[in-house]
């Protein structure tokens, strides 16, 4: 009797904890809001056209060198997975344009992963309805057996060179799913901003 | 110290001038400056004074803190903020103070 008293002591004190937790943590609103066109609204500030399900979203919690992006991991175990994001502040400080921002930011770009980068492919585009710059690399590290893929591409938000870029991560021997780089080249060519940049009011 | 350099323009039009400070010799600040593209004053203050007056010498430690400090016209500290620097709030910051009177 005494026994199963105190299991319903211990069960009482777990649901009040859970239920303390569940009051004390508040709910946070979510930055963004879907559209009927299935574009995502983000933070009343962007849209674009979000992946298909399966791509994890990316929000860094406080600073960071993306402002949003989505991941997946990949079939093929580590390091497979490709992730894609939105910067608005990529690498690279002095240059106004994209072929001297492109020099600089590939200087710091996947830095700590320490590639030798090959230039796959660069071209000019069309990005958030003005001029841009793409630029396709390959990465590839001998020692760890591993390679990466990844595109670059450089626009314009005002006076500010913005970025975005997917990275690909395989075993030496893995293959690339092209597929991802078709669902990146839809989110950046969807992309729209919906009002000035915090810098264009200043 | 890239998201000041990329603010350069701002901080001139808000009248504002940037000077980093690192408790690393000048050769060594020279390469660093020169990698990132950084056109603005770095200064060596290789003894650490400039820390302890600005009380962001860790004891014991031989480099800095990171601190922001803005200073105005007349030589008054006006903003104070550790860690890694809130660049927009820097700006609203020096666009309010200019719009005071240019003080800073």
């Amino acid at each position: 009797m005494k026994e199963k008293g105190l299991m319903i002591l211990c069960a009482a004190l777990v649901v009040i904890w859970v239920s303390g937790c569940a009051t004390m943590e508040p709910k946070k609103p979510v930055p963004y809001k879907l559209t009927s066109q299935g574009t995502v609204i983000w933070e009343d500030e962007f849209e674009f056209m979000p992946p298909p399900p399966g791509w994890k979203l990316l929000r860094p919690e406080e600073g960071g060198d993306i402002n949003f992006g989505f991941m997946r991991s990949d079939l093929g175990g580590f390091p497979s997975t490709t992730t894609f994001a939105y910067d608005e502040e990529p690498f690279g400080c002095t240059a106004a344009s994209f072929e001297g921002r492109e020099k600089e930011f590939f200087k710091r770009f996947l830095f700590n992963a320490i590639l030798n980068f090959q230039v796959l492919d660069r071209k000019e585009v069309q990005v958030v309805g003005g001029e841009g710059l793409q630029v396709d690399v390959e990465g590839k590290d001998p020692v760890r057996g591993e390679k990466v893929r990844a595109r670059v591409i450089f626009g314009k938000r005002g006076d500010r060179i913005i970025g975005f870029y997917i990275t690909q991560w395989r075993p030496m021997d893995g293959t690339y799913d092209t597929a991802a780089f078709d669902i990146f080249d839809k989110f950046v060519k969807s992309f729209k901003f919906l009002k000035k940049s915090f810098y264009e009011t200043l | 110290m890239e998201g000041h350099q990329r603010n350069l323009y701002l901080y001139e039009r808000f009248n504002a001038r940037v000077v980093g400070v690192s408790r690393d010799d000048v050769t060594t600040l020279k390469y660093w400056g020169d990698g990132l593209g950084v056109t603005f004053p770095l200064l060596s203050n290789v003894t650490g004074f400039l820390g302890t007056y600005f009380q962001i010498q860790p004891e014991g430690k031989p480099i800095f803190g990171r601190r922001t400090v803005i200073i105005d016209k007349t030589g008054i500290i006006r903003y104070v903020r550790d860690g890694s620097p809130e660049f927009k709030d820097i700006l609203l910051f020096l666009k309010k103070l200019n719009q005071e009177g240019g003080k800073q």
